[in-house]
């Protein structure tokens, strides 16, 4: 964490510091959809918009960093020579009313994308953003960040960190970009208090007692890291899988994708990146037919394993953020708590 | 980035499904967690329904066969050709000469629609659909 | 859905589809419903996950049967023999529901006299599973209070789809599973908007929402209204008017986004009528295997480009948003429809908004009568029927009493399919949607490059044993031929089918299917028998 001083947002003042920070930069919050969904949305119009900090939102930044469906480059034929142009320059964005779920899973992505070289599409929206968290008083259904280590308040990597006080929030800066804003816009902000102090601890520790979900995600790596999946386990998932991909879709960490080239007309075309998932079987299927991975038994568990074992050989954390956005959702009920639940139960045995 | 509610083309479960809109271009979809299918999952087809709408092979302008090749016209054309002929199909063989099939695909509007131009316009009640394949 | 409605009255799924997850014991039939219906799918694995008992009759091992407490895999097209022993079981075992049958049905005695009369014995060796399993599937289903069947086309399209269906009807009135909450009879619809294309009677013999064409009063309101007469006498059905032939009684068409030369049966012959009309105009969003052989295509907007309402499976009629405006020159099939009706001297083609629509068809049909858009905007559309402005819809359908009255028992024998398995044609091809991945004819998925990697191209399921005794190998091209074409296909051996019966779906039109299928139709639904015929496979000539 930077070693800025923290500040407290009296609420009356947020909507005119939002209105400040959207004249520079385009301005993404959580909106309450007619429907009742709420969605990451374009904020045109500060005064009307139904932000809603309440509920989770039903999707994290990642279609925004990493868009289901991006150009990559634009590409011209004459003459059977190809000449590439890149993609529209990022715009500014400031993102404000992330869980801390969701920025670890950015966090997680800027490792991805930086190894083996930087994917310029993905830094160039990275550097031009402000994420602007906010931290959960309130664990809601499915969430289990506690045993994943991402929440539910954060200690760094933010640009601020709001954490609701009840008539106030008390903002921590994590990066310079933060920092700029607390500067900038000081006027908004006053100075904390040891009553603020307290009053945020006391949240941080009702927030932890509230989790209704007691998944045993820590147990499960180190199962992982020196077992095999149990034979009838692999079984009971992929039996289960139905292919739709809507886990890897709505996962905030999973990265996979593929590049396409969509031709516009003989001379024109666009090379699209979008979404993929590893549970997927023409996702590793090569040219010739053959697939080195056996669908039917191995799809599922490649992804949990990758989550819960390779991800934590490598870092020492599992890849999944416990936002619980997978749970519920499976059309064969075997998302990655069921599949935590019965690997740790298995051992016990 | 805009996001449009709408209801998936598929199947006839009816997911209630998010179309993203970028630059005149659709460019995802995204289940609603809220609506009362979806619950915020799609299946394959559904997490993919954006894929062909901007398809190089969807068909822009009207045809019209001469010489038995298919031909772009205007629209005014292949109105004005089309009218007269089922018009003269009917009034050469009887208005049960013509057939009508509509489409489960199409809104209910544009089914009733096609129904009651059948009915009413043509004179026949020889409409159906694919209900049965 | 004749079936359903002789036997209910109305033709549509009873229940809702959350309330499946509510359910006791689903019986699954004709179905590989996480395939076709995914959500539907989820909804049924969330009841087995509570605890609820699933059964499934299919020939096929598909994935959900794989699921099931009992799978019975029956052979093809012995639908109604198995739910006959069923019956028999239940009134063996005196689990009939007497009180709703006294209170609620007629027609009983004919029913149970007949069941008495059958052999179990024979039935169980007709359908080609054990008694045993037939014992206990039957006493499973009755014993509950909360069972709900699921049907799909696996059970309509056969020569005897509306006695399979009137048998799934029988079933569930004997042990009194319907008129309430998680429990009933569910035919799952396939497209998108089948049910609101039949509730619009986008069909021959009715007016919107199933009214009576041949009742004189009915017609009246409608001419009132449409300031036009209508004829009374109904019309041509789909395959009537396809399979007219090069010299038949349809001279002119006009189709509207579908696609009968890869949907129909007998293809042959549908293209010989479509390609000797005088006169053939098609909207589509693409260049169909029908387009092509139009003499006007209209290129129509997808549905991302216009409003208007679906209804889904569960009569839910919900709004659609027009994302963007139609992409180059393509125009809402509703436009096409009122420019062609105003130049054809149609009245009433002058609608300014799709609400304005639905306020003409809210006026005609009594079970849209309160589907206004200000009331569909919220809370995910209404669910028919839904008679006025105040009425809030209706989750499950014959509350107090079926649509009809009293549900009806109807005495359905056994009957074979129109082809059986002979010495030249030895195996049963059954036909259906083969992927989680495609679409009916395919014109869209095949247009999404995701879809096309996942399920690049079809395949003939066969058994280990059959694809051994014909010495083919998994992966080799064959050729499948019945009496009235040949297609190729590439072999799959797999668990799912069983010896005798192979599997391919209808999906790409490099290997159009229906060139094999039998084009004999149910007598009343007008279905044709896509599900079974006979056919020999054989190493491909040039493979």
């Amino acid at each position: 964490m930077l070693d800025y001083p923290e500040r407290v947002l009296p609420k009356d003042n947020l909507i005119p510091l939002l209105r400040k920070l959207a004249k520079d930069a385009r301005l993404i919050a959580p909106v309450r959809k007619s429907c009742g969904d709420t969605l990451f949305t374009e904020i045109v119009d500060v005064d009307n918009a139904v932000f809603d900090l309440k509920n989770k939102p039903q999707t994290s930044l990642k279609p925004f960093l990493l868009p289901q469906q991006e150009i990559l480059a634009k590409y011209r034929v004459q003459d059977g020579e190809y000449t590439f142009s890149p993609p529209d320059a990022a715009r500014p964005t400031i993102y404000f009313g992330v869980r801390s779920c969701d920025l670890t899973a950015v966090l997680y992505m800027d490792l991805i994308f930086s190894k083996p070289s930087r994917d310029a599409t993905y830094f160039d929206r990275r550097n031009n953003s402000l994420i602007i968290t906010l931290g959960c008083n309130d664990p809601l259904d499915n969430c289990f960040c506690e045993s994943t280590g991402s929440g539910p308040y954060l200690e760094f990597g933010f640009g601020l960190q709001c954490i609701d006080l009840g008539e106030s929030y008390f903002v921590s800066a994590g990066r310079r970009k933060g920092v700029d804003v607390l500067e900038k816009w000081g006027y908004f902000f006053r100075p904390v208090t040891e009553d603020d102090e307290q009053r945020r601890y006391q949240l941080f520790l009702e927030a932890r007692g509230r989790f209704t979900r007691n998944v045993q995600v820590d147990h499960a790596c180190r199962i992982l890291q020196e077992n095999p999946v149990p034979e009838s386990l692999l079984e009971k998932l992929s039996s289960r899988c139905y292919d739709c991909g809507g886990c890897a879709y709505v996962c905030p960490t999973c990265t996979c994708f593929s590049v396409d080239d969509m031709e516009l007309s003989k001379t024109n075309g666009l090379r699209i990146r979008s979404w993929d998932a590893c549970t997927s079987s023409g996702f590793t299927r090569m040219a010739g037919g053959h697939n080195p991975v056996d669908r039917r038994r191995q799809a599922l568990s490649r992804r949990f394993l990758h989550k819960l074992k390779h991800d934590f050989a490598l870092h020492s954390k599992p890849s999944c953020t416990g936002c619980g956005r997978c749970v519920d959702i499976c059309f064969g009920g075997v998302d990655i708590t069921t599949f935590i639940d019965l690997l740790t139960a298995s051992e016990s045995v | 980035m805009r996001d449009v509610m709408t209801i998936c083309n598929y199947c006839g479960c009816g997911c209630g499904v998010y179309l993203k809109v970028e630059q005149g271009r659709i460019v995802g979809s995204t289940p609603s967690g809220n609506h009362p299918i979806s619950r915020g999952n799609l299946c394959s087809k559904g997490w993919h329904l954006h894929e062909f709408i901007h398809s190089k092979n969807r068909l822009t302008k009207p045809l019209l066969r001469r010489n038995d090749t298919l031909c772009p016209v205007s629209w005014d054309e292949a109105l004005e050709v089309t009218a007269q002929s089922l018009r003269k199909a009917r009034d050469r063989h009887g208005a049960d000469a013509v057939g009508v099939l509509s489409s489960a695909k199409c809104t209910n509007e544009e089914n009733y629609l096609l129904q009651k131009l059948t009915r009413a316009g043509l004179g026949t009640n020889n409409i159906d659909h694919c209900a049965r394949l | 859905m004749v079936g359903l409605a002789t036997s209910f009255g109305s033709g549509a799924m009873t229940n809702s589809i959350g309330e499946l997850e509510g359910a006791d014991v689903l019986l699954v039939t004709g179905s590989n419903t996480t395939e076709t219906h995914p959500q539907i799918g989820r909804n049924i694995l969330n009841a087995v996950d509570h605890g609820a008992k699933l059964l499934v009759i299919d020939p096929r091992k598909t994935d959900l049967a794989r699921q099931a407490d009992i799978h019975l895999a029956l052979r093809p097209g012995t639908d109604i023999a198995l739910i006959n022993a069923m019956m028999r079981v239940i009134l063996d075992e005196d689990l009939a529901d007497q009180l709703f049958i006294s209170m609620r049905t007629e027609d009983f005695i004919e029913l149970r006299d007949y069941l008495f009369r059958l052999d179990l014995d024979e039935l169980a060796r007709i359908t080609g599973v054990s008694l045993r399993d037939i014992h206990e599937a039957a006493c499973i289903y009755a014993r509950s209070c909360k069972s709900v069947i699921c049907y799909c086309l696996g059970i309509t399209q056969h020569t005897c789809g509306t006695d399979n269906v009137q048998a799934i009807a029988n079933l569930a009135m004997l042990t009194g599973n319907v008129e309430k909450e998680h429990g009933g009879v569910d035919p799952l619809r396939g497209q998108n908007n089948v049910q609101g294309a039949c509730d619009m009677a986008a069909l021959p013999a009715v007016l919107p929402g199933y009214q009576d064409l041949t009742d004189t009063d009915v017609r009246k309101r409608f001419e009132q209204v449409w300031g036009a007469d209508v004829p009374p006498v109904p019309g041509k059905s789909l395959t009537e008017m396809t399979h007219s032939g090069p010299d038949g009684d349809i001279r002119a068409m006009f189709i509207m986004g579908e696609n009968p030369v890869i949907s129909d049966p007998h293809l042959n012959r549908v293209e010989a009528t479509l390609k000797q009309l005088d006169f053939l105009a098609v909207s589509d969003i693409f260049l169909t295997e029908t387009a092509r052989l139009a003499d006007v295509v209209f290129p129509a907007a997808s549905f991302a480009e216009k409003g208007g309402t679906i209804t889904n499976s569960e009569r839910r009629v919900q709004l659609c948003h027009r994302a963007i405006p139609p992409i180059g020159n393509c125009r809402p099939d509703s436009e096409i429809i009122m420019e062609l009706g105003r130049r054809l001297g149609c009245p009433g083609m002058d609608f300014d908004s799709d609400a304005e629509i639905m306020e003409e068809i809210c006026l005609l049909t009594p079970i849209y009568g309160g589907m206004y858009y200000d009331r569909l905007a919220e809370n995910w559309g209404l669910q028919w029927p839904c008679w006025n402005r105040d009425h809030p819809g209706t989750v499950f359908l014959h509350k107090y009493y079926f649509a009809r009255g009293k549900g009806r028992f109807t005495v359905v024998a056994h009957q074979e399919p129109s082809e059986q398995p002979e010495e030249k044609y030895p195996f049963t091809l059954v036909t259906g949607r083969g992927s989680y991945h495609h679409y009916h004819t395919a014109t869209m998925t095949r247009n999404s490059r995701r879809l096309v990697r996942e399920c690049p191209e079809a395949l003939l399921e066969i058994s280990r044993k059959d694809c051994k005794d014909l010495e083919l190998h998994s992966g080799e091209m064959v050729e499948v031929s019945s009496r009235r074409g040949t297609v190729l296909v590439r072999l799959e051996v797999t668990d799912r089918v069983k010896p005798g019966t192979v599997f391919t779906s209808f999906h790409f039109w490099e290997v159009p299917v229906n060139k094999l299928t039998v084009d004999a139709l149910d007598p009343r639904s007008k279905c044709p028998e896509f599900k079974v015929c006979s056919v020999n496979v054989r190493k491909a000539a040039h493979a």
